[in-house]
């Protein structure tokens, strides 16, 4: 009897499975088709960092204090001032990251005392090579302009 | 004379019917997956497969170092000889059938068994652990189920009293089979599921143990005739299915060609079906399956058949 019951409700299970797979086969897909439909990202998400564009100035904050630089814990950011006259007002000049060695953690943007830091939304990178990751912060707000 | 023609269009349809298979197998679990599968090549990736083939072609047939070369070069080239024998005897309508083979359905069957011969010789001669502990498995799996399948086929035969599969083809015309054989359906249905080594009973190339399972070591062209096989295996199993329990090619409207290709690629749809459903099974239950519920339930089926006629 035991045997018979457990064909039995064995058997019923079976078909149970086949239902759900069969309703699922009918059912509109749900991934997405990644180089034709794109996501946008969340707010929270983190690329590598950027400048953010401030209205009044038309460009980035950044006064080249160092204080990212020195914060990074893996020594990601390369950041170089310029004063153009002497008594003006310091300004960054150049700034590089080394992307492949950023952790992400948020500790340069935490710290710049201008707020001009934030993180992109850019997550389509590929790199043929190890120093392509050098990211030139500057140059790219310069582009986006 | 005729039969060299059947054979040739045997020779051109299968591949393209492999082709059209592969495609079918890999939309189906997509859409069960709730993903489009194939999209790239042409559109909805209806040129996918040939995409493969033509890559599989152009890629280098290794031979491992210490491989036995003479069957590990044999195993592929034998197991492609099956699946087109297996075409011969099926009659796809009453006109359309290359030879009535007397003995139809037992040629079948041992044409069959040489598939498992082929694949132990791949897996011995490959010389690696994961590619024979596969094909021994295989063995195993396919001595198992080949008694609750002959049992179920006897079933059929004792009803019909002949072994040509266009008589019994033609001996369903008022009933099918399935409706006064449905165990011996049930149970034909999954020994031919576990011959054909498709899921759940694939552990013959279960991957997420054995690499690949027997034909781990074979590449190109080689690899692409395994998998030839498998496919054209699978047709002839939903064919004979189609024959001995969906009345053959009988059917209203259409001609009888029509109606036994649309039973037979719904079968394999059903088996396709059955793989994107159920998770493999543990070997262990596999045999416990075939050995203490299929056989002895084939077994009591065939007697209560033969007791039936014998009263009637
Ligand atoms: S996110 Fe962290 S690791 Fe990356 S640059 Fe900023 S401080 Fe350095
Ligand atoms: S902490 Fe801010 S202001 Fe200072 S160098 Fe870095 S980005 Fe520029």
């Amino acid at each position: 009897m035991q045997y018979v019951k457990e064909i039995l409700v064995g058997g019923k299970s079976l078909i149970i499975g086949l239902w759900i797979t069969l309703k699922r086969l009918f059912k509109p897909i749900v991934t997405v088709q990644y180089p034709r439909q794109k996501l946008t990202m969340t707010p929270n998400f983190r690329g590598h960092i950027e400048f953010i564009r401030f209205d009044d100035t038309k460009t980035h904050h950044c006064v080249a204090c160092g204080l990212c630089a020195r914060t990074c814990p893996s020594h990601v950011i390369k950041v170089q001032g310029e004063k153009t006259r002497a008594g003006d007002l310091k300004y960054g000049r150049q700034y590089y990251i080394d992307f492949s060695k950023c952790s992400l953690c948020g500790l340069c943007v935490d710290v710049c005392p201008e707020c001009t830091l934030q993180f992109s939304k850019e997550y389509e990178y590929v790199f043929y090579h190890r120093w392509d990751t050098v990211l030139d912060i500057m140059g790219r707000l310069e582009g986006k302009r | 004379m005729a039969g060299l023609v059947g054979l040739a269009i045997i020779a051109a349809i299968v591949p393209l019917n492999v082709a059209f298979l592969v495609l079918l197998e890999r939309k189906v679990a997509g859409h069960i997956q709730l993903r489009p599968g194939p999209m790239e090549v042409a559109p909805h990736g209806i040129l996918q497969t040939l995409a493969d083939a033509v890559k599989l072609l152009g890629k280098e047939m290794v031979t491992p170092l210490s491989t036995d070369k003479i069957v590990f070069f044999l195993a592929p080239i034998i197991v492609v000889a099956p699946a087109f024998v297996g075409f011969v005897p099926i009659p796809f309508s009453p006109m359309m059938q290359i030879r009535d083979v007397n003995v139809g359905i037992l040629l079948i069957f041992s044409f069959s068994s040489i598939t498992v011969m082929s694949i132990l010789m791949a897996g011995w001669g490959s010389n690696n652990k994961y590619a024979l502990i596969g094909a021994v498995r295989s063995v195993a799996q396919n001595v198992a189920y080949e008694i609750p399948l002959l049992l179920a086929t006897m079933s059929v035969i004792i009803m019909t009293n002949t072994f040509k599969l266009g008589a019994i083809a033609q001996a369903q015309s008022s009933v099918w089979y399935i409706f006064l054989q449905p165990v011996a359906a049930i149970i034909f249905f999954i020994a031919t599921t576990a011959e054909t080594n498709r899921a759940p009973f694939d552990l013959v190339e279960a991957e997420s143990e054995l690499v690949s399972g027997f034909h781990t070591e074979y590449t190109g062209m080689r690899f692409s005739l395994f998998f030839l096989a498998e496919y054209t295996n699978m047709v002839i199993a939903a064919a004979l299915f189609t024959v001995l329990f969906l009345g053959g090619s009988s059917g209203p409207f259409f001609p009888g060609m029509i109606w036994f290709l649309i039973k037979t690629y719904f079968l394999i749809f059903v088996v396709m079906w059955i793989r994107w459903t159920y998770p493999r099974i543990r070997f262990d239950q596999l045999m416990n399956f075939a050995w203490k519920v299929l056989i002895p339930i084939a077994l009591l089926n065939l007697l209560i058949t033969a007791i039936v006629l014998k009263v009637i």
